[in-house]
């Protein structure tokens, strides 16, 4: 049976496609130099140190070469991209506060009035600085911090110094080099011993102004035997030319404590989205990544977790829908350093419309790191011949007493999945986007249901464009 | 690189003289220095996935010098072993034997060296090596034998000839501070059917410092051909081996490998399986078992071109005291490789705290009109269930420890061609054991590790 799927995959995101004009009040000027640099943390009426530490990082990030392991990053023309907006002057309490357009902007978002009331809190990023969180009385008077990160470095200066980049040095990539020198915005968690965060914290990211670099810098500090949720969703508007998104993010994840982060990204695509994420797992501690790329030119992103603390775990579910004229190399880490250890990876991957997928990924156990137990499971689905999947694993095992599984395939949707699916009645159409939605499950069911319906919407966008 | 080799091992001028004393034509002078180039050009490793998974620092061979000449000792009275079709051997710097059985001779197989080969068929060798498609054109060390042997083997077994007994070629080598660097080209023709089988093992000379054993394995397989390979290295322990095996398969073509590697220090190995014609088909087993400080890099690639292909690959490692295993692979499917089957496995197990394994199965797709594009992969401890088992069957522990391991490495073992060599095989893999047992601290493994288990679900998962 022939399955047109050319047709059935068809991007029509743009239709859904939105952006407003915004006033910056303070912007730095197009490209990057040292200067610059200085003039950002000037702006932000930094400590001594930060502007010190944002200096190194520059300089580090002139001295790197460009990553060469994937391609097509020579593309981004640095001079072009303005580092520093900032488009209203103070952080907003109340919602009340916030510009009528920035709020109109976060309506189209859809972010109710009744989910505000729901989740626990709402940090919402509007290019390069946050402009809008509501931390819930209960939250602040359990002691748990969840702020915009300039906000964090200002009112927690101590915790804030004591963690900051000790789990992401400026000097691990050039992209991490290059947020450390220019970030703004992100958010600060930190929640305090034996403290469980019961709702989700969320923060919705937006790129916004044509060519804005948006290099937000997110720290998550967890104390002993503390639990938290922490959520971030994405979109973009498309824009003619290439956009920039360099992010850290940094979780410290103290002896027993439990984190979860969630991301479900849909990048327009001229976005170049280029994240270093990595959590720090003490003793007894957890940590999950849960993932999702969908959009952007090029994502580049290995969530991953140093297993420093014996008997801590990592858990890691990663998809990424790859469509045209897209490349997403995603994937995650999982570093061994401490006995009985165990971390779990499972990445899907879909590519169509000549997309490609990669995943490439690490599982390290060092020497010392006795009875882990590990395991990685890699599955890709290509939509057409076209496209192109990827699986670059990397295992490492340096101790004798490790138990490491890994597997990996690669295939398309069966005829006969169609064939069976349409003599239930659904279209060629809306049995694709149920195949493929099924693929994805082990990674939806992870979700919240709001954000799984969401994902499973954005799917059928990646998909067909036929929403409604 | 730069200082892996010496700076004179390998130049202009000496390529000139080796071609020259083996009586080469010009077109294969010009190969010789096409690949000479590419050698000084080229970086060890060209995959960016595979770069920071080089490990040859244990090769001290900047003091190696390469033989010039190979000459002969046959003796010629010698006939050709019981059981054995045909036998090419060279031993350090001569072809020590080179016989082959009346039938063998008489269907007009080919086992010979590169110079008498070139005298009366040079179209054997132009038409499996020519334009350098019989080596992969990005790695340095199989560019350095294209350009600098010093020695060729050319087995050819012509279209519809069915061979019952098996082609051995040995290589032996072994004497300090020297390279012995050689090809050797594999043809079949239409329908033909051969066994291989390879060994590399020492000489009997030594003197202390290094060797080099430099190789290839240039295979051509016709329609309807089938060739099983067999090869066995166990080289002296201060032996460093590279060696290039690269397959082109015709339509409904079917290679075999059995690959055993067990000796030597540093044993850098790289099979290159283009699956060409439709309905060609490799399978592929390979065994790397290490001890002391050995290292083996064992790279496999699997490239789907032709329709309805099939690649099943398995690579396992046991490693014990402080040796490494790099096992690395990839499989291509290109877009014109419709219906393809494809597997890789790689499997290790590590048996002592400072062994290491490295496992990188890789996967390329641009076609996914596939029946599998699949791998896996583990690595573990000996799986104690099944010592438990053993032992339940009244095996003493440590018995049934060495029975696990060696059981592992069987399914490569039972696939050696000649019964005698299978045996002392066998034999060896199981003195290697029982060497590294003995030498092992007491609780760094073996029995030691029962009795401290990380956890229930550690054993049940093993590499299987």
């Amino acid at each position: 049976m022939a399955v047109n799927t050319r047709e059935a995959t068809a991007d029509r995101r743009a239709q859904f496609d939105f952006k407003d004009e915004i006033a910056y009040l303070t912007e730095t000027k197009r490209g990057l130099s040292r200067e610059t640099v200085a003039e950002i943390s000037e702006i932000k009426r930094e400590p001594d140190w930060m502007r010190d530490f944002r200096l190194r990082a520059y300089d580090h990030f002139v001295k790197r070469p460009m990553p060469t392991w994937t391609g097509g990053l020579d593309a981004i023309d640095f001079d072009r991209i303005i580092y520093y907006r900032k488009p209203s002057e103070r952080e907003e309490k109340s919602w009340d506060d916030v510009p009528p357009q920035i709020k109109q902007t976060f309506e189209r978002l859809g972010i109710p009035e009744a989910e505000r009331k729901f989740l626990a809190g709402v940090g919402a990023q509007y290019d390069s600085e946050v402009v809008y969180h509501s931390v819930r009385q209960e939250l602040a008077s359990l002691g748990v911090v969840f702020m915009g990160t300039d906000q964090g470095l200002k009112e927690y200066p101590e915790i804030f110094k004591r963690h900051f980049a000790t789990v992401v040095p400026p000097e691990d990539n050039k992209f991490a080099a290059l947020n450390s020198a220019v970030w703004s915005g992100g958010s600060f968690v930190y929640v305090p011993a034996g403290v469980e965060v019961p709702l989700p914290l969320q923060a919705y990211f937006r790129i916004n102004g044509e060519n804005t670099g948006q290099f937000e810098r997110t720290l998550i500090v967890v104390e002993p035997g503390a639990k938290v949720h922490y959520i971030e969703g994405c979109t973009a508007p498309i824009y003619a030319t290439d956009s920039l998104h360099a992010a850290v993010v940094e979780v410290v994840a103290l002896p027993h404590s439990k984190v979860r982060y969630t991301t479900i990204q849909n990048w327009s695509n001229d976005v170049y989205n280029l994240v270093t994420k990595r959590a720090h797992a003490h003793e007894g501690a957890t940590v999950e990544w849960i993932d999702a790329n969908t959009g952007s030119r090029k994502t580049v992103k290995f969530p991953s977790i140093y297993l420093r603390g014996r008997g801590s775990t990592a858990d890691v579910i990663s998809v990424a829908v790859a469509g045209k004229g897209q490349h997403q190399d995603t994937g995650a880490k999982a570093i061994h350093l401490a006995p009985d250890t165990r971390s779990r990876i499972v990445s899907k991957s879909v590519s169509k419309d000549g997309g490609r997928a990669t995943y490439r990924g690490h599982l390290k156990v060092a020497p010392g790191a006795t009875g882990v137990v590990a395991s990685v499971r890699c599955d890709a689905l290509m939509l057409d011949d076209e496209s192109r999947s990827d699986t670059y694993p990397y295992i490492d095992i340096q101790e004798d007493d490790t138990t490491m599984t890994h597997e990996a395939t690669v295939g398309k949707i069966s005829a006969d999945q169609i064939f069976y699916l349409m003599s239930r009645g659904l279209t060629e159409n809306e049995a694709q986007n149920l195949v493929v939605q099924g693929f994805l499950e082990v990674f939806t069911k992870e979700l919240p249901m709001e954000y799984a319906i969401e994902f499973n919407r954005l799917v059928k966008l990646e998909m067909d464009g036929a929403l409604g | 690189m730069s200082d892996l080799l010496p700076p004179d091992f390998i130049t202009q001028a000496g390529v000139h003289a080796r071609a020259a004393a083996a009586g080469e034509p010009d077109w294969l002078v010009a190969e010789r220095m096409d690949a000479l180039q590419r050698f000084g050009e080229l970086p060890l490793e060209v995959n960016p996935l595979f770069t920071l998974y080089v490990d040859l620092r244990a090769a001290r061979l900047a003091q190696t010098v390469p033989y010039e000449t190979v000459g002969e000792t046959i003796d010629p009275q010698a006939r050709v072993p019981d059981g054995v079709a045909a036998l090419l051997e060279v031993r350090e710097d001569a072809v020590a034997a080179r016989s082959l059985s009346a039938e063998t001779q008489a269907a007009g197989v080919v086992v010979d060296t590169f110079a008498n080969v070139l005298r009366d068929r040079p179209q054997l060798i132009r038409d499996v090596v020519a334009g350098g498609e019989s080596l992969p054109a990005d790695d340095k060390l199989a560019q350095l034998a294209r350009a600098a042997s010093v020695v060729g083997v050319v087995v050819h077994v012509p279209a519809g000839v069915e061979l019952a007994e098996p082609i051995v070629v040995r290589w032996a080598v072994g004497a300090g501070g020297r390279a012995l660097v050689s090809r050797t080209v594999v043809s079949l023709g239409a329908g033909a059917h051969a066994r291989l089988f390879e060994e590399q093992i020492g000489s009997g000379a030594a003197n202390g410092s290094q060797a080099l054993w430099s190789g290839t394995l240039e295979v051509a397989l016709g329609e309807d051909a089938t060739l099983d390979v067999a090869a066995e290295q166990d080289l002296p322990a201060h032996v460093v081996s590279f060696v290039n095996r690269r397959a082109n398969l015709g339509r409904n073509a079917t290679l075999r490998w059995a690959l055993a590697h067990v000796g030597g220090l540093v044993s850098k190995s790289r099979i290159d399986n283009r699956l060409v014609g439709r309905g060609a088909s490799v399978r592929q087993v390979e065994i790397g078992f290490g001890g002391s400080n050995q290292v083996f890099d064992l790279t496999s690639y699997t490239t789907h071109v032709g329709e309805d292909t099939t690649g099943d690959l398995l690579s396992k490692g046991v490693f014990q005291d402080r040796s490494r295993g790099f096992m690395k692979g990839m499989i291509e499917i290109d877009r014109s490789a419709h219906g393809t089957d494809s597997f890789l496995g790689e499997f290790g197990m590590l048996l002592d705290r400072k062994a290491r394994s490295v496992t990188i199965p890789s996967l390329e797709i641009d076609q996914p009109d596939v029946r599998r594009a699949a791998h896996s992969s583990s690595v573990g401890p000996i799986d104690e269930t099944q010592v438990f088992y053993l032992m339940t069957r009244g095996i003493p522990e440590d018995v049934a420890r060495k029975e696990v391991v060696l059981g592992f490495l069987e399914p490569v073992v039972a696939r050696i061609p000649l019964e005698g060599a299978q045996q002392r095989l066998r034999t060896r893999l199981d003195r290697k054991w029982s060497e590294a047992r003995a030498a092992a601290p007491a609780g760094a493994s073996g029995s030691g590790q029962a009795s401290a288990p990380k956890s229930g679900s550690s054993s049940g998962e093993a590499a299987a």
